[in-house]
């Protein structure tokens, strides 16, 4: 066992650790609390990506790791793992969210009304760097409406639907555990639309962005309208062994429709992530508008998208190339060498000379 | 600050469970050692509710069913746990498809060990061949094995006496002698 | 039903980390593994405190299977004191409390990166592959639906067709390491990226071997007394690494596959890679009593 201690595996990742965590410092509860606060669309991509809905766990996970996004997402789904599953909530319908924010590109207006919401899309992007130099930025006060926008509305596409404009989805009659569920059984192909879904509102979004853009930009065979995009609360409703049902709290969700006008009908495209990320939802929405009938190996293709933007996979995979590699490559080596001193031999020899 | 982390009894019976079942299916016809008697601890070493279930027998079933997995015919189970394995039942077991293979069935029954007919067993896990000797069965259960299954579709066999287990998967050929 | 019945009393951590359910569907998946040998079975792998591409496959099986009486041995590119083999090792015996050893005699459950040990496996030790890329058809077809439906219908004429090739180009087959085999005369299969030199040791072994791909989901498996063959013509035979006249400049061992080490002065030299047969070779000089195994080469050669 002597050599044991002499080897420096274990004392180089000791330390190595601790030269990562001497940047950051302290971990404290403030701080959590703070970035908790300050930072809720970072929260919200953290959780979505995470599929994990829980706030303080989302801020600890970017405290812990200086905000590395991939690694903070690493974390909270390792901690998922070890999670018993307590129940399964009833299903949320797009007419029975709280709705913060909800706009659609197809009509200038719609049933319930455009609802601006929160949003920086009309904002001049400008640095407050008046903060810099010691004062502080204080944003205005909100002014309440003199009349709310209903809170509780149907979709654009039901309307659609309605009116004939589109083949409206067939309602999936699975309940409860019966649900497909990407994190306890592997995704095959073709995909259940459960895990199609799922795994899209896992995705990482500069990955769904990438194909998705790609997709919009005219590497896919439809083009979309956003038909609703929706910010929104949603009612956790589980049921208690005794048979009551109760809410467990409400959790930040998006969702995006979009449509395609080709042909006879309107086509729909669906995408929903846990917190509010609206750049996902809509280029997720576009690559489900697309999937149908995508050749084999498009961007737009199912398999194609759904592994290529699974963020915890791909960015583990990239980092994996720093791992020692020099058994297979010996091994190529190998055979590199054999194959030109064979043709080094070939070249040489046998020809009888002029 | 950590202690040293203990399996609990139920953690550790499972694990010892699957251990010998891991065992007997890479080296069919070697018989392996359960924890304890019975097929009970098989249904908690592998079953819960992500799976679909076929149990004759009522206290097993009861079993299986507090796992959460569904019950189900016999056509539709991934596991059938059975006390006495029935004549038709290796026509009505899953055996997957060419393309997913894994969804064949995985057959748990009793039977004796020592007493009825002697079987060679030959295929992956066995070093040239393995006699055993295996009662328990319907008479003409091993033809109707190999009439059922197209390797590489089929069923598992994990054949439980007492606490004695073989087993039996589907890349093995078995011949009455 | 109660919610009492629901519950379990509570534990930081379950042991070995996974969660009973996560075992469970490993354990129904790695009988199927077992049950056709060499075939893919897809598994739900979970996420564990590592990033994928660095042995979370692999790691599922082995905290699935050890129990605090089981010695494990963790090796990347054969050596146990490689950063991420350490890594892995602590894990294990953090959350398992498994003791741990570098003896591959003493283990009985190896975890390993790219290498098998060269001292002979016995029937009753699990070997465990990590394995980047289940697909041996991948770099014939890309698509993992389209590659499926191949291994279904045994259709394995590109994959011949592109060893042809690379002989007809370079004169000899160009694969390095993670050669296809073919395993039960059935299904084509990846031995992971282990050297050519090790995949003979698979075939017709006495131990099992699980290999597991956490990142593409994917467990297969070679039992005892299973044929693995790489796919070769008649008349170009299989040819693993050209080392067995090598000599490691550390411990003097001979006849096992090396890494070379660039040296300055335009040279190479050799160490051994299965870095504890070589400390082993070396307390044996030193005329400490050490225990060899038997190797399954011999003088550089695999008794076939």
């Amino acid at each position: 066992m002597a050599y044991v201690a002499t080897r420096g595996g274990e004392r180089a990742i000791e330390q190595s650790q601790r030269l990562f965590k001497a940047e950051m410092g302290e971990i404290t509860p403030e701080r959590v609390a703070e970035i908790r606060a300050a930072m809720p669309y970072l929260i919200d991509r953290v959780m979505g990506e995470a599929s994990l809905y829980d706030e303080d766990l989302a801020a600890l996970a970017l405290a812990q790791t200086g905000g590395e996004l991939y690694e903070a997402v690493l974390l909270l789904r390792a901690w998922r793992t070890t999670q018993p599953r307590i129940a399964v909530a009833e299903p949320v319908t797009q007419e029975g969210l709280f709705t913060h924010r909800r706009i659609s590109a197809a009509f200038k207006d719609i049933p319930g009304g455009q609802v601006l919401g929160p949003t920086m899309d009309y904002a001049h992007r400008i640095l407050a760097t008046e903060v810099l130099d010691g004062q502080v930025h204080r944003p205005d006060p909100v002014e309440p409406a003199a009349r709310p926008s209903p809170a509780r509305q149907p979709s654009v596409a039901a309307w659609q639907a309605e009116n004939g404009l589109l083949t409206g989805a067939v309602p999936d009659k699975t309940v409860g555990n019966d649900i497909p569920d990407v994190t306890r059984e592997p995704l095959l192909f073709p995909a259940k639309r459960a895990h199609t879904l799922q795994s899209l509102a896992r995705a990482e979004t500069g990955g769904v962005l990438a194909l998705g853009y790609a997709a919009q930009r005219g590497y896919g065979q439809a083009h979309p309208t956003v038909n609703e995009l929706r910010l929104a609360e949603a009612e956790i409703v589980v049921t208690h062994p005794r048979g009551t049902q109760f809410s467990a709290g409400r959790v930040k969700v998006s969702q995006a429709e979009v449509v395609d006008k080709k042909g006879d009908g309107l086509r729909l495209g669906f995408a929903a992530t846990l917190g509010w990320n609206e750049v996902k939802v809509i280029a997720a929405a576009t690559l489900d508008l697309n999937a149908e009938g995508a050749p084999k190996g498009a961007p737009t293709e199912e398999e194609f998208f759904l592994y290529h933007t699974e963020g915890v996979e791909s960015s583990g995979f990239c980092i994996h190339f720093k791992l020692p590699h020099y058994v297979t490559f010996q091994s190529s080596l190998d055979a590199m060498r054999d194959a030109k001193a064979q043709k080094a031999a070939k070249e040489k020899s046998p020809e009888p000379a002029e | 600050m950590r202690l040293q982390p203990v399996p609990s009894d139920f953690e550790a019976r499972c694990n010892a469970t699957f251990d010998a079942v891991m065992w007997a299916l890479a080296r069919p016809g070697v018989m392996r050692d359960l924890p304890q008697a019975g097929l009970a601890q098989v249904v908690e070493a592998l079953i819960d509710r992500e799976c679909a279930v076929h149990c004759p027998d009522e206290a097993l079933a009861m079993l299986a069913r507090r796992t959460g997995a569904e019950l189900v015919a016999p056509e539709a189970a991934d596991h059938v746990f059975a006390e006495t394995v029935t004549p038709e039942m290796p026509d009505r077991l899953a055996c997957g498809s060419d393309l997913h293979p894994e969804d064949g069935a995985t057959l748990v029954a009793g039977a004796v060990f020592g007493a009825g007919q002697r079987v060679c067993l030959t295929g992956p896990g066995v070093d040239g061949e393995v006699i055993v000797i295996i009662g328990g069965l319907p008479g003409d259960f091993w033809q109707r094995r190999a009439r059922a299954m197209r390797y590489p579709m089929g069923f598992e066999m994990l054949l439980v006496d007492g606490a004695r287990l073989i087993g039996v998967p589907r890349s093995t050929v078995v011949e009455v002698l | 039903m109660t919610l009492q019945t629901l519950t379990k009393p509570w534990e930081p951590m379950s042991y070995g980390f996974l969660d009973g359910s996560a075992k469970r569907e490993i354990r129904r998946k790695m009988i199927k593994a077992i049950a056709v040998p060499g075939c893919q079975m897809p598994y739900a792998s979970r996420e564990v405190p590592m990033a994928r591409g660095w042995g979370t496959g692999g790691l599922q099986v082995s905290l699935t299977l050890v129990n605090p009486a089981m010695r494990v041995k963790v090796i990347d590119q054969g050596a146990d004191d490689s950063v991420n083999a350490a890594s892995i090792r602590r894990f294990i015996a953090r959350v398992a409390g498994t003791p741990t050893t570098m003896d591959t005699l003493e283990a009985d459950l190896i975890q390993s990166r790219h290498r098998i040990p060269e001292e002979v496996l016995r029937e009753d030790q699990v070997l465990v592959l990590q394995v980047p890329n289940p697909e041996p058809l991948r770099p014939v077809q890309p698509n993992m639906s389209i590659a499926r439906q191949m291994h279904a219908d045994a259709d394995y004429g590109r994959m011949w067709l592109q060893l042809y090739e690379q002989i007809v180009r370079s004169g000899r087959v160009m694969q390095g390491a993670s050669y296809p085999s073919l395993v039960h005369g059935r299904h084509v299969m990846t031995p992971s990226p282990i050297p050519r030199w090790d995949v003979p040791k698979l075939h017709m072994a006495k131990h099992l071997t699980i290999l597991s791909a956490g990142r593409e989901k994917r467990i297969f498996a070679v039992p005892p007394f299973t044929r693995v063959e790489p796919l070769v013509f008649s008349d170009v035979p299989y040819k693993v690494e050209d080392h067995a006249g090598l000599t490691c400049h550390r411990s003097g061992t001979r006849g096992f596959f090396m890494n070379e080490i660039p040296q300055d002065d335009g040279s190479s030299v050799f160490e051994v890679s299965d870095s504890e047969w070589g400390v082993k070779a070396i307390r044996r000089r030193d005329g400490e009593e050490v225990a060899l195994g038997e190797t399954w080469y011999k003088n550089g050669k695999m008794p076939s």
